[in-house]
């Protein structure tokens, strides 16, 4: 549902999304992104915080929903020092972010 | 002291509901006599006024004052003169609906520091048309100025046949007061012009508010755009009255690709690119960094005053200082609204950056006010327009002017711009007195054919689903 690229050098998993983020697609991805989680992190306990940075790309992205949102916020929680990203936003999505008050939180770029 | 305050305020009040009260016994004719005389009076007066008000505040170019006392005058009246607000304002012989306009009653009306004679003019204006009796409430650093203009404005009024006490002016220089008399319970609509402060408190009071409050205008600069154009609006805009109107530019934002262009011809146009650390010098002095917000000192202050207050040297007849900046916020004190000729400059790597750019100082203070662009692409003027949160997008037009309406478009002039639930306004149009009417809705009886010929046992039964009642409502009979 979304490709991914883990840089084990700099450890940053940057996960691409596509098309329309809505509440469906948002709901099979949560489990989908946790079992990459625990796949990548290093650390002995699968459920700690992550031990490495998180990037979302939304640059083929068309519309986000709720739902997707708080995928984002839940990304941005379970990362140690809270290491996340939103990248390649267009204007719309970011206006999306900045009226939910998280763009400056999930360093939307 | 809060007894005395309040006997001061039932004093004011007192005087102005019984102006009220003889205002609304006024017919059009009578009112439109009254807000003529007005304006003959303020108009005539709008070169000592302009001049009065930049001694007296030591803020902006008496010349720029003239022009918008000229708007807050002769543009409001041509553009109110034949609006009708007393009696029945229209009838629509289908839906059998009369309107009637009321006026609200006493009007509490705050003047700022920036506009301090237009805007008590303007206010004048409005009010009066609407038979609402006026208290003004003058910055204290602008109340000698705003005084006279008030003082004018009642003269000529009375001798025109207006209640007396229809215009009311109380000195500001108490805080405490001005709030009790915001407070008032026989203060009908505060209409207050100024800080965000003094429109929560306007909103706090108790009463109903207009209040309009701070922006922070960002301007894109499209690839199509006429540049050199773009660039000589933009310097007519930023240098007028020294940058004081809050519509006024607050940075430009373009792409990479037409970056050196603009950046050429700021400079051919006379306008100086700040180095780093004139930068650092001149947000000493711009920015109050603990509030992030501009200094009282430098508003409305000439480019060689700004210069020399911040120690920097440029040349003769600079018109504009401007700063590049890698961001917005805290770290980059410039990117907050300054009402002086310095302006944020911002280069993005490419379109979508350079908007999200505009949205991120569009937040920074200024939501639900003014934005610009300068293109000649609908498609982007569209796109830049749904994005950004602003009650006015103008268009290569310069901000200042447009914004306020009246000159380089037809937006009602106003010297109050309102700017929506974003600046937790009630309204994004511009203040004028179709806002300052009750409007009363005469509803003749004209039957609902299709509800009254519907089978109403149908909505009683259990088994009639929404399709059968679309049917039954939209069926000929």
């Amino acid at each position: 549902m979304f490709d991914f690229d883990f840089n084990p050098e700099e450890r940053v998993l940057t996960c691409f999304f596509k098309g329309r983020q809505d509440t469906v697609l948002s709901n099979q991805i949560a489990a989908e992104l946790e079992s990459k989680y625990e796949e990548l992190t290093e650390n002995e306990d699968k459920k700690a915080l992550l031990d490495f940075s998180l990037v979302f790309d939304v640059k083929e992205v068309s519309f986000i929903s709720s739902s997707f949102i708080r995928l984002c916020v839940a990304g941005k929680k379970r990362v140690k020092d809270g290491s996340f990203s939103i990248q390649n936003s267009d204007p719309f999505i970011k206006k999306t972010f900045k009226i939910a008050g998280l763009d400056e939180i999930l360093n939307v770029l | 002291m809060a007894e005395n305050l309040m006997d001061k305020a039932n004093d004011i009040l007192e005087r102005a509901i019984l102006a009220a009260a003889e205002f609304q016994e006024f017919d059009q004719e009578q009112t439109d006599k009254v807000v003529e005389a007005v304006y003959k009076a303020a108009l005539n007066a709008r070169i000592k006024l302009a001049k009065m008000a930049v001694e007296e505040t030591g803020i902006g170019i008496w010349e720029d004052k003239v022009w918008k006392n000229v708007i807050g005058t002769q543009l409001v009246y041509e553009n109110i003169k034949n609006e009708k607000t007393v009696g029945v304002i229209s009838y629509d012989p289908v839906t059998g609906i009369s309107e009637i306009a009321q006026p609200l009653g006493p009007i509490f009306a705050v003047t700022p520091v920036t506009n301090p004679t237009s805007t008590a003019i303007y206010k004048i204006l409005i009010c009066l048309k609407a038979r609402n009796p006026i208290i003004i409430s003058a910055h204290r650093n602008a109340a000698r100025c705003t005084g006279e203009a008030a003082r004018i404005c009642y003269e000529a009024a009375l001798e025109a046949g207006a209640p007396e006490d229809c215009v009311q002016m109380i000195s500001a220089g108490s805080r405490d007061f001005t709030q009790t008399v915001m407070a008032h319970t026989r203060v009908a609509l505060i209409l207050a012009t100024g800080g965000t402060g003094l429109v929560k408190a306007a909103y706090s009071s108790g009463n109903p508010a207009i209040g309009v409050g701070p922006g922070n205008v960002p301007v894109f600069i499209d690839e199509s755009a006429d540049i050199p154009f773009a660039i000589s609006s933009i310097i007519r805009s930023k240098t007028f009255d020294n940058g004081t109107v809050c519509a006024s530019e607050q940075s430009i934002i373009v792409e990479e690709k037409i970056a050196l262009q603009v950046r050429d011809e700021f400079k051919r146009q006379n306008c100086r690119f700040l180095t780093p650390e004139e930068i650092k010098k001149v947000e000493a002095i711009a920015v109050v960094k603990e509030s992030m917000s501009m200094s009282p000192f430098i508003v409305g202050q000439s480019v060689e005053t700004i210069a020399q207050k911040a120690g920097i040297t440029v040349p003769l007849g600079t018109k504009i200082l401007l700063a590049e900046l890698a961001g917005v916020g805290k770290d980059f004190p410039l990117s907050v609204e300054i009402l002086a000729p310095i302006l944020a400059f911002y280069t993005a790597k490419d379109y979508h950056s350079a908007i999200k750019l505009c949205i991120d100082l569009n937040y920074l203070g200024g939501i639900g006010h003014s934005a610009g662009i300068y293109a000649n692409d609908e498609k982007r003027i569209l796109e830049f327009s749904q994005l950004i949160n602003a009650g006015r997008i103008v268009v290569n037009t310069p901000t200042s002017q447009g914004a306020v309406g009246g000159t380089f478009n037809m937006l009602p002039p106003s010297l109050t711009l309102g700017c929506g639930t974003g600046g937790k306004n009630i309204t994004t149009e511009n203040i004028t007195v179709k806002h300052l009417i009750n409007i009363q809705r005469v509803c003749r009886r004209k039957m609902n054919d299709k509800f009254f010929s519907i089978d109403r046992s149908k909505y009683m039964d259990e088994n009639c689903n929404e399709a059968d009642l679309r049917f039954e409502y939209h069926k000929n009979h």
